[in-house]
């Protein structure tokens, strides 16, 4: 950005009148004078055919030198023009009629009206949802609502609106093997813990004993730990000791989107914030890789819009791999139900039309990729 | 964690961005220019005409100092003007440069996108797609309300787009006037793209004096101002010529095309194409085209088939839930082509994690896949016993086999 920020630099300081030569509001002011002048003269009745003469020499010597600053803006403009030429040297592509049939049109106007919720843009929300033809059901809303003030307690050092979430879906959160509750009750523990003066650990080890101790069996590293670490306060000692961890915020930080993203599980939704997925990964190469294999592989009009997979591959960060994906490297193919991934006896895998492939007449299929062989049925289907 | 930020691939979206305030900056400096040319070069010509009226002797004092009053007031006039412009349009015009600017050096210096920052800004980038997709399907109050609630408002381009609006209405409500205006400021630059919106409107306005039957008015008017493209348009001017004699409900084949009201529909869609050629705006809304890349390289087809559905994965679309229809990011993906893979990779369907060689992958008899990590995991609370989430079946952790894919 740094040639475009220079030239705005230059173009801010002529025009604020900061340039090398006179502002353009100076050569008009001294204009002003020698016309003044000249009245006066007239009306004094001693003017001269050479003092008009002057006069004249003067408007126009005055406009050349608004011309010239004027140039200069219009020299640093187009200068500007070219560094943006330069450092946007591709156009956005166009993908005409792309989501503009009528459902499509609908299922944006959802995601975006249930994104405004997720993120707790309530009022946005409302203005949208009058001006869009979404419909949300009202205990779903409500739920967002709820979402959200139980967030803004957590962010208020305030722990019981989520402990008394989290009872309520003990069973889900058990299932997901989710720390949510324990984490809580450690934050407000290690709160106890520091926020007396001198150190009384009494409120904070009773406070242990009746919220942290049912977890016990399924955080016994962590809970010795919480309790050990008393023999460490006060904070400042704390901080050096094995236990630092202890004391960092991000133990209470973090408690918010762990929240939100059981919240979100407990009604079937992303632990991300979808828009967000796909909007960073289209907006973060994704377009650029599609638009330069379009150009390598020569998109005759339309063609490309009928494609029914993309011909090149587009690296994902591995937090977005939300699926296996099983290729043969025997046959290049990628499995589908028909051609599942098969494991022979020694534990490699190859899809199944490969294994078949290999199958010699003894009924047995070498692995391509060590000596062992394999009996016709003896492969097992995965399921990955 | 994160990887690596695609500057380029980043900065593809954002040529826009960075254009729209520097073509509104280019519009108030010639508006400046125009108020120099008219105010200076007037005050120039007076100074001139006393010079050559002065030695004739035909000037008197009364006259002369009229001139120069008429003088000083131009140059006072256009001093006014052009501070005010400065003021009211210029300065306000460079902040918001500089401001996008910013923001876009801002993602420069980032690296990775797991820094909080990219997150930061790619949040502002999302609510920025949001405005941009509101202003474009006629939201104009949320997108009003999202700029203010997360005080973007100099990083979208609310007013460009209600500029856009009221040309637009003025051509629903069949008036070519504010479209022609639009026009006459952007002459230079709607030449040099070719566009031909100007002589569609003047033809439009033809046609319609036509259609009441105003046939004088509509001669004089095609001499004033359809004469001029008769270098190009040609085979149109002749067309229009013979219009006349054909009214309104004609039922032959061109003419009733001509008089025909979806033309204006054609013009307002023309010269929307226009407006953001000149802006460098995509024809499509970024948010489209962002979910159009993401969508596609995310799509597979596991997340269209209910026993391989994964909650965290948008294209799977999880709020519609098992057995119902995809409602939101999934309809939407059924329009994008399918992700290509050459390899395999194999996700941990409990840790949600990435198998490798530190983390294998393990059968259980059933032939279900699990990573090493997540079953000891699971081992270790249960006693050494595993079960299979997918199907409930049990068995003791030494029971599992190794997976090798390569
Ligand atoms: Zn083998
Ligand atoms: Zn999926």
């Amino acid at each position: 950005m740094d040639p475009l920020l220079k030239e705005l630099t230059k173009l801010e300081k002529l025009t604020a009148g900061n340039g090398k030569g006179p502002s353009i509001a100076h050569s008009l002011d001294s204009l002003l004078l020698s016309l003044q002048a000249a009245k006066k003269a007239f009306l004094a009745g001693n003017c001269t055919e050479d003092d008009l003469r002057r006069l004249a020499q003067v408007v126009e010597a005055k406009k050349k030198e608004v011309d010239e600053r004027q140039k200069e803006v219009y020299n640093v403009l187009s200068r500007f023009g070219k560094a943006l030429d330069k450092k946007f040297p591709s156009p956005l592509p166009s993908y005409s009629d792309l989501f503009s049939s009528a459902p499509s049109v609908a299922a944006l106007e959802r995601t975006v009206a249930l994104h405004l919720l997720r993120t707790g843009q309530f009022d946005v929300a409302e203005t949208f949802l009058q001006e869009s033809n979404v419909k949300i059901p009202g205990d779903l809303r409500i739920q967002f609502v709820e979402l959200h003030q139980i967030l803004k307690a957590l962010r208020n050092q305030d722990i019981a609106p989520a402990i008394v979430w989290a009872k309520a879906h003990q069973e889900f959160l058990r299932s997901r093997n989710s720390p949510l509750e324990f984490y809580l009750h450690r934050s407000q523990y290690i709160r106890l813990l520091l926020s007396s003066h001198p150190p009384n650990p009494l409120p904070a080890i009773s406070y242990a004993n009746t919220n942290l101790r049912p977890f016990y069996k399924d955080h016994e590293v962590e809970f010795r730990r919480l309790m050990a670490c008393v023999a460490f306060l006060p904070l400042s000692r704390l901080q050096t000791s094995i236990y630092k961890d202890l004391a960092l915020p991000t133990l209470h930080f973090d408690l918010e989107p762990l929240f939100a993203k059981e919240y979100c599980a407990s009604l079937g939704m992303s632990r991300q914030v979808p828009l967000r997925v796909v909007g960073d990964i289209g907006g973060g190469g994704a377009l650029a890789r599609i638009e330069k294999g379009r150009k390598v592989l020569g998109d005759r009009k339309g063609e490309w819009s009928q494609i029914d997979e993309l011909p090149i591959e587009i690296p994902l960060p591995s937090e977005n791999r939300y699926h296996s994906i099983f290729a043969c490297l025997v046959s290049k193919e990628q499995s589908t139900d028909a051609n599942p991934p098969m494991m022979m006896t020694c534990g490699h895998v190859i899809s199944k039309d490969s294994l078949q492939k290999l199958n010699k007449s003894g009924g047995r299929s070498k692995c391509p990729y060590c000596p062992v062989e394999t009996a016709v049925g003896s492969a097992k289907r995965l399921y990955l | 964690m994160g990887s690596k930020l695609n500057q380029e691939g980043i900065m593809l979206f954002e040529q826009p961005f960075a254009r729209v305030p520097y073509e509104s900056y280019r519009k108030i400096f010639r508006t400046s220019q125009k108020n120099v040319e008219r105010d200076l070069g007037g005050a120039q010509t007076t100074a001139n005409d006393l010079v050559s009226r002065g030695p004739s002797g035909s000037l008197s004092p009364d006259e002369a100092v009229k001139s120069i009053d008429n003088m000083i007031g131009k140059v006072e006039n256009l001093k006014r003007k052009l501070a005010d412009l400065h003021e009211t349009a210029g300065k306000p015009n460079q902040d918001v440069m500089r401001e996008r600017l910013h923001h876009l050096a801002t993602v420069e210096t980032l690296q990775n996108t797991s820094q909080s920052e990219f997150s930061r800004w790619a949040d502002i980038r999302l609510d920025r797609w949001l405005v941009d997709w509101c202003l474009r399907t006629g939201k104009e109050k949320s997108a009003r309300s999202i700029a203010k609630e997360k005080g973007i408002e100099t990083l979208v381009d609310i007013d460009l787009f209600s500029d856009i609006r009221r040309i637009e209405d003025a051509l629903s409500r069949h008036s070519c006037v504010e479209a022609l205006a639009w026009c006459s400021e952007n002459k230079t630059a709607l030449r040099k793209i070719k566009s031909t919106l100007e002589f569609d409107l003047r033809m439009q306005e033809y046609i319609e004096l036509s259609r009441v039957r105003k046939t004088l008015e509509a001669i004089s008017y095609s001499k004033k101002y359809l004469i001029a493209w008769h270098d190009t348009h040609i085979a149109q001017i002749r067309q229009l010529s013979a219009l006349l004699a054909f009214p309104p409900n004609t039922a032959c084949g061109p003419y009733k095309r001509l008089y025909d009201a979806s033309r204006w529909k054609t013009l307002a869609k023309s010269f929307r194409l226009a407006i953001y050629n000149l802006n460098t705006l995509s024809s499509e809304p970024l948010l489209h085209l962002a979910l159009y890349a993401g969508l596609s390289a995310l799509k597979l087809p596991a997340c269209f088939d209910h026993a391989t559905k994964n909650v965290d994965c948008p294209v799977c679309d999880g709020e519609s839930g098992a057995g119902s229809e995809p409602l939101g990011l999934g309809k939407l993906a059924k329009e994008v082509p399918y992700s290509h893979h050459a390899n395999s990779t194999i996700v941990c369907r409990i840790s949600g994690k990435i198998m490798d060689g530190d983390n294998m992958p393990m059968a259980f008899p059933n032939g279900q896949v699990y990573s090493t990590e997540a079953l000891e995991d699971m081992a270790s609370r249960n006693g050494g016993i595993v079960t299979c989430p997918r199907t409930n079946e049990s068995c003791s952790f030494s029971a599992l086999t190794k997976v090798f894919i390569s």
